[in-house]
């Protein structure tokens, strides 16, 4: 079964009906084209100020360190320095301040992951019951799982194997070797293989340290989709929740849930019951649980 | 896992491969290394190569092959290290990469012939490596590894090889 914006426009009664926009989607899309062709020309550009991959930016003077990455490395070498608050501190913030934007907004694999996406059979790309409920678990253990082998290896696995890593440092080292650098290419293969093949976006939901990270940094203010229960006219299964890429409904936020601030929930909600907000949406939803649940 | 099985997976390897300038010993470079790629970015050389499967724990982490392309000392690498995995050193003569070692076997110069590629290549030109009396080249301790000799010795396969500081002599 089918659901068109047009279709429920018809349906929601209060706030006015509008079909989906791609407000956010258009930005989102540019910004991820953006940063992936930024990453792909750098190594070209030869600049000695701006360096850098998507876990480790220098920006002049500024230096911008992924959180997993960088506590992996700490975890590795059992030490501690300024480089991993200052590093770091930025980065959580971001994702402190706007949610997992990392994942959804800024991360050339997730792009890679989501176009991939598109390939998949209709069949295997519609969620059943709540997905995020067992991804939840997943996620957590493989976070902790890579800290845990960082530790005990003296081995940096969360930088290692970061997808977002992978897929920003192939044209450096290409450029560098002159050719495919073996190891970069059949690990970046080996993760979208499974991107490809397994559970719909099991890398970028569950077994990415960065992602894992950024959805631990979200904070009950952190910007999300925000839900008017008053303007929602719409069924039980709605747009919005046929949109979202996690298989979250955006009418029951929870803070762990796994979503990414993508907004392509608001994008699509067709009476505006959807909006953006750094405040927990409030009060019972259709009777059955408060909005957010910690 | 505990340390002697770490150890052990170590000893499966290959020996360590030469590092870029200002580089930590073995065991913490591979932990503080998060493979950016910067330092392979900002060489202007393109002398630093992430290292393959071979290099088992280093198994991303820059390498040079003197070889292919030796380290030319432009000291660009070590300040874009964001986990200090590359201690900031600015001076060429920093660098501790190895040292340098004469295949006799191989030398042209131990073989009566007049050459000295490897003293017209070193960038430390009169330090690293000198001229013994019977004009044979010999390498100094203020040698820093570079490879350059190594790359331009016209004997086969260099007869003048960089060893790597992380290897036991």
């Amino acid at each position: 079964m089918s659901l068109h914006a047009g279709d429920l426009a018809t349906v929601g009664k209060p706030g006015p009906c509008r079909t989906a926009s791609r407000r956010f989607g258009r930005w989102r899309r540019a910004t991820q084209i953006a940063i992936l062709l930024f990453y792909v020309a750098l190594p070209f550009a030869g600049a000695t100020s701006v360096t850098g991959t998507l876990v480790a930016l220098k920006l002049g003077p500024v230096d911008l360190l992924e959180p997993a990455a960088a506590l992996s490395a700490a975890f590795a070498a059992r030490t501690v320095g300024w480089w991993l608050l200052l590093g770091v501190a930025p980065v959580a913030l971001l994702a402190a301040a706007l949610g997992p934007v990392y994942c959804s907004w800024l991360c050339s694999f997730g792009l890679l992951s989501e176009t991939l996406d598109r390939l998949r059979p209709r069949r295997s790309r519609r969620w059943s019951g709540q997905p995020w409920v067992g991804v939840r678990r997943v996620r957590l253990s493989a976070l902790a799982a890579f800290f845990a082998l960082s530790l005990g290896l003296g081995l940096p696995l969360a930088a290692l194997l970061a997808p977002p890593r992978l897929a920003t440092a192939l044209p450096i080292e290409a450029l560098a070797s002159s050719g495919l650098p073996i190891v970069t290419v059949s690990l970046l293969a080996a993760v979208l293989a499974i991107e490809l093949l397994g559970p719909r976006r099991l890398v970028c939901r569950a077994l990415c340290p960065v992602g894992a990270l950024a959805n631990l940094l979200r904070t009950p203010f952190s910007l999300r989709p925000r839900f008017d229960e008053q303007r929602c006219g719409c069924p039980d299964i709605a747009p919005c929740l046929q949109d979202c890429p996690w298989g979250i409904d955006p009418r029951e936020m929870r803070l762990h849930d796994g979503c990414t601030t993508c907004l392509a929930c608001v994008d699509r909600c067709p009476s505006g019951a959807l909006s953006t907000s750094r405040r927990p949406s409030r009060g019972p939803i259709r009777g059955r649980s408060p909005g957010l649940h910690l | 896992m505990n340390g002697s099985a770490a150890a052990f997976l170590r000893r499966l390897v290959a020996p360590p491969p030469l590092r870029p300038p200002g580089a930590l010993d073995e065991r913490a470079f591979d932990a503080l290394c998060i493979r950016c790629g910067r330092c392979i970015e900002v060489c202007p050389h393109r002398a630093l190569l992430p290292a393959g499967v071979g290099a088992g724990y280093g198994l991303g982490t820059p390498m040079i092959e003197p070889r292919r392309e030796p380290c030319w000392l432009c000291m660009k690498c070590p300040p874009v290290c964001p986990t200090g995995a590359l201690r900031p050193v600015h001076e060429p003569r920093d660098a501790a990469m190895g040292r340098a070692r004469v295949v006799e076997a191989g030398c042209y110069a131990f073989q009566g012939v007049l050459c000295r590629t490897c003293l017209d290549a070193c960038p430390l030109q009169g330090e690293a490596i000198r001229q013994d009396t019977e004009l044979r080249p010999a390498v100094t301790e203020r040698c820093v590894g570079c490879g350059l000799c190594e790359r331009r010795c016209p004997a086969p396969g260099s007869a003048i090889r960089v060893v790597p500081r992380g290897h036991r002599a």
